[in-house]
């Protein structure tokens, strides 16, 4: 029959590995293919919107607009992640701060295109709001302040707009974590080697490069951090793969191996500087403050949100009615007696 | 209108705000339905338009923690939105917490009861340790509790990450009376195992009905402390004359816990005291705690749904009971049985009940 629960038996949770139930594993994975539909449905959304504005205000005007295309968009985010590692260095930002930020900004462009948000300002309200995940938190005051030609509310206004696109999901699995893991694993229980400190250097210099890429977004940190141990020293990282009967996982590190090597470049000054004198004239005329299109889409929700307020408050004022035991009917009434 | 606010407009026309339940500094509380099936929720609005650094901390803890714990005995976070400056967390409802139970009076709380409260507190604990995470502020009022008798950990707002070695966190965290010695004496490493001293003040609260540690300011924390357990000396627990905020707060001799918990069972006593052991890196973890001889010893933990329940949690308990074939209907009442009943009306089924009850006459804590 019914035996009385003991503390194992009660709603006792699956235990699944931690990783998996993490919103990184459910939420922020993708194939590479996945990775470049996203980016050219957003890119091709954004440009037919920002076309249909320019073409309301006056017909013909968009026709020799040269847009941005997914790929020019991406080339721009890149530039600014290392502005990123820029900026922690001079805040002496731990490192947990940087990657957190950098995985922000890369997530914020999965759900937004830098026609309607320049990464310039995004990039800032990133690292602000990793600061503060991350349990780093510095002033806004001190923030700015630090940052030329910044203010407060540069920071700020996009704040939530950040943490709206990552879906308030803030906790990221950093493949630096990841490989400090590997590494006291692997001091711990390998022969002493001589240049131990250069391998560790060079593992970790990859895993920096590794954030210039996609593969955060593609791969788990255990996988990227074995890679980026595998660039250093291919032999420490399988040696220590076997020790964990991972052996599969060296191949799978392969082509982490080659993303790394072939996209971890910094993209060229003059390419981007290029692509930020068209985003000018192409971005979109609605997210500038103080332009025709701006004004007009203020007015816009202006208006939306003033019938709102009167729906609201008609329908408040319909349900005191009713509350009323004696309202309606005999409200009615008077009228009625008026009319006599 | 953006993608992403279409998204966030999209979620906010999920839930329904009902009527508001409460009001502190930063956040006040609705309780709300979702719109779909009804299934009651709260949510908890937190102003961000006031913070001059943007989302504050608390928020962003909360929100953090919450997004990744799912666990039947902490709290779940069913969604989050925006509305103009305000963040809106919507919450599993909840009818009361452990402090609302310990205060009511009119409710009898058997060893049985006090069991299975601590393991649901233990089990939602260790799933939070486990994901290396330190709640950092335990006690009764955050332990809530769902109409199904289920224990939640909750309020995250001063959670963090276990630091790695060498890095400071600070110590001004937990309430006072649930705060460990080592935070009162200015500790900045620290670990999972100050979570513990709170459970083991709490553990005491239940079976006392009153905090066990009250103390009227820090200072006065580590005496009450130290009046109920006796001055650590250096060989219980080295190290600590040479922490920061070390300060002599007089010597006070060890009364056994038995002197103040008369009739609670050697294994109680025993959990108890490997909660609120002076000496960190000897406090028990949760997970130890799960495997102590306490749980698995007479009385068995009381089944969730047939824990004491307050006034208004049985007013409005769902008929969980049907599909629990261990319930005596026949007064009506249902789960209500413990509270206030007289114990010639209880009609238990099964006999493991009949036992731990009986021994539940001679451990009743309700009279200190």
């Amino acid at each position: 029959m019914l035996q009385s629960p003991t503390p194992h038996e009660v709603g006792s949770p699956k235990k699944t590995p931690l990783f998996q139930s993490s919103t990184q594993y459910k939420n922020w994975r993708f194939s590479e293919e996945q990775l470049m539909a996203t980016r050219t449905t957003l890119n091709e959304a954004a440009v037919a919107a920002i076309r249909n504005t320019f073409e309301s205000d006056s017909p013909g005007s968009s026709s020799d607009i040269q847009f941005l295309d997914a790929h020019e968009e991406h080339l721009l985010v890149k530039l600014y992640i290392t502005k990123i590692s820029q900026l922690c260095g001079h805040f002496r930002f731990p490192e947990e701060v940087e990657a957190t930020g950098i995985t922000y900004l890369k997530r914020f462009y999965l759900k937004n295109t830098v026609m309607d948000w320049h990464p310039k300002n995004v990039m800032l309200t990133a690292l602000f709001l990793a600061t503060k995940t991350t349990n780093h938190p510095i002033s806004l005051e001190s923030y700015t302040s630090n940052i030329p030609r910044t203010n407060p509310s540069d920071v700020l206004d996009l704040e939530f707009l950040v943490a709206q696109s990552l879906a308030f999901e803030f906790a990221v699995w950093h493949a630096h974590r990841a490989f400090w893991g590997i590494w006291l694993d692997e001091i711990s229980q390998a022969p002493p080697h001589e240049q131990l400190q250069a391998i560790y250097d060079t593992a970790l210099q990859h895993i920096r490069t590794s954030r210039l890429t996609d593969v955060e977004l593609i791969y788990p940190p255990s996988q990227i951090a074995l890679a980026c141990l595998s660039l250093s020293h291919p032999e420490i990282a399988a040696s220590w793969a076997r020790s964990k009967h991972a052996d599969t996982a060296l191949e799978a590190i392969e082509s982490i191996k080659r993303t790394i090597t072939r996209d971890g470049d910094i993209p060229s000054v003059d390419v981007v500087r290029e692509i930020d004198r068209r985003l000018k004239i192409c971005k979109n005329p609605e997210k500038v403050v103080g332009s025709k299109a701006y004004l007009l889409k203020k007015a816009k929700e202006e208006k939306e949100a003033e019938l709102k307020r009167v729906r609201k408050a008609e329908s408040t004022r319909k349900a005191a009615e009713q509350d009323d035991p004696f309202g309606e009917e005999l409200a009615g009434r008077a009228n009625l007696d008026d009319d006599d | 209108m953006d993608a992403v606010e279409k998204a966030n407009a999209e979620r906010q026309k999920r839930w329904v705000k009902d009527q508001k339940v409460g009001e502190g500094t930063y956040a006040v509380v609705y309780r709300g339905r979702e719109l779909a099936t009804g299934r009651k929720i709260a949510i908890k609005k937190i102003k961000v338009g006031q913070f001059k650094d943007g989302l504050d901390m608390s928020a962003v803890r909360e929100v953090k923690y919450l997004r990744e714990l799912h666990h039947p005995n902490v709290i779940e976070l069913l969604d989050v939105f925006s509305s103009k400056t305000n963040l809106n967390l919507v919450l599993e409802f909840l009818d009361t917490d452990l402090e609302m139970i310990i205060k009511d009076r009119s409710l009898v709380f058997l060893p049985a009861d006090i069991k299975n409260w601590m393991a649901m507190t233990f089990r939602g604990l260790e799933f939070c340790h486990r994901n290396s995470i330190l709640h950092r502020d335990l006690k009764p009022n955050n332990l809530l509790i769902a109409s199904d008798g289920q224990l939640k950990i909750a309020d995250f707002g001063l959670a963090r990450d276990v630091a790695d070695p060498g890095y400071k966190m600070t110590c001004q965290v937990i309430t006072r009376w649930y705060r460990p010695p080592e935070l009162l004496f200015g500790c900045r490493y620290y670990s999972t195992v100050v979570d513990i001293w709170s459970v083991g003040c709490i553990f005491a609260e239940l079976m006392l009905r009153t905090p066990y540690l009250p103390g009227e300011s820090d200072m006065d924390q580590l005496k009450t402390i130290f009046r109920a357990l006796g001055t650590p000396t250096e060989e219980e627990w080295p190290g600590h004359t040479k922490l920061p905020d070390y300060v002599s707060v007089g010597q006070f001799p060890k009364t056994p816990l038995r002197d103040l918990f008369t009739a609670a069972s050697a294994d109680t006593l025993n959990l108890l005291s490997r909660c609120i052991t002076y000496e960190p890196r000897k406090r028990i973890s949760a997970k130890e705690a799960l495997h102590h001889p306490y749980f698995f010893a007479l009385p068995y933990p009381t089944h969730p749904s047939k824990l004491p329940k307050t006034a208004a949690q049985t007013a409005s308990s769902r008929p969980l009971d049907e599909v629990d074939g261990n319930v005596d209907n026949t007064d009506g009442s249902g789960t209500s049985g413990v509270k206030n009943a007289p114990p010639k009306k209880l009609k238990r089924k099964l006999s493991g009940h009949d036992i731990s009850r009986n021994i539940a006459r001679r451990i009743d804590f309700t009279a200190s």
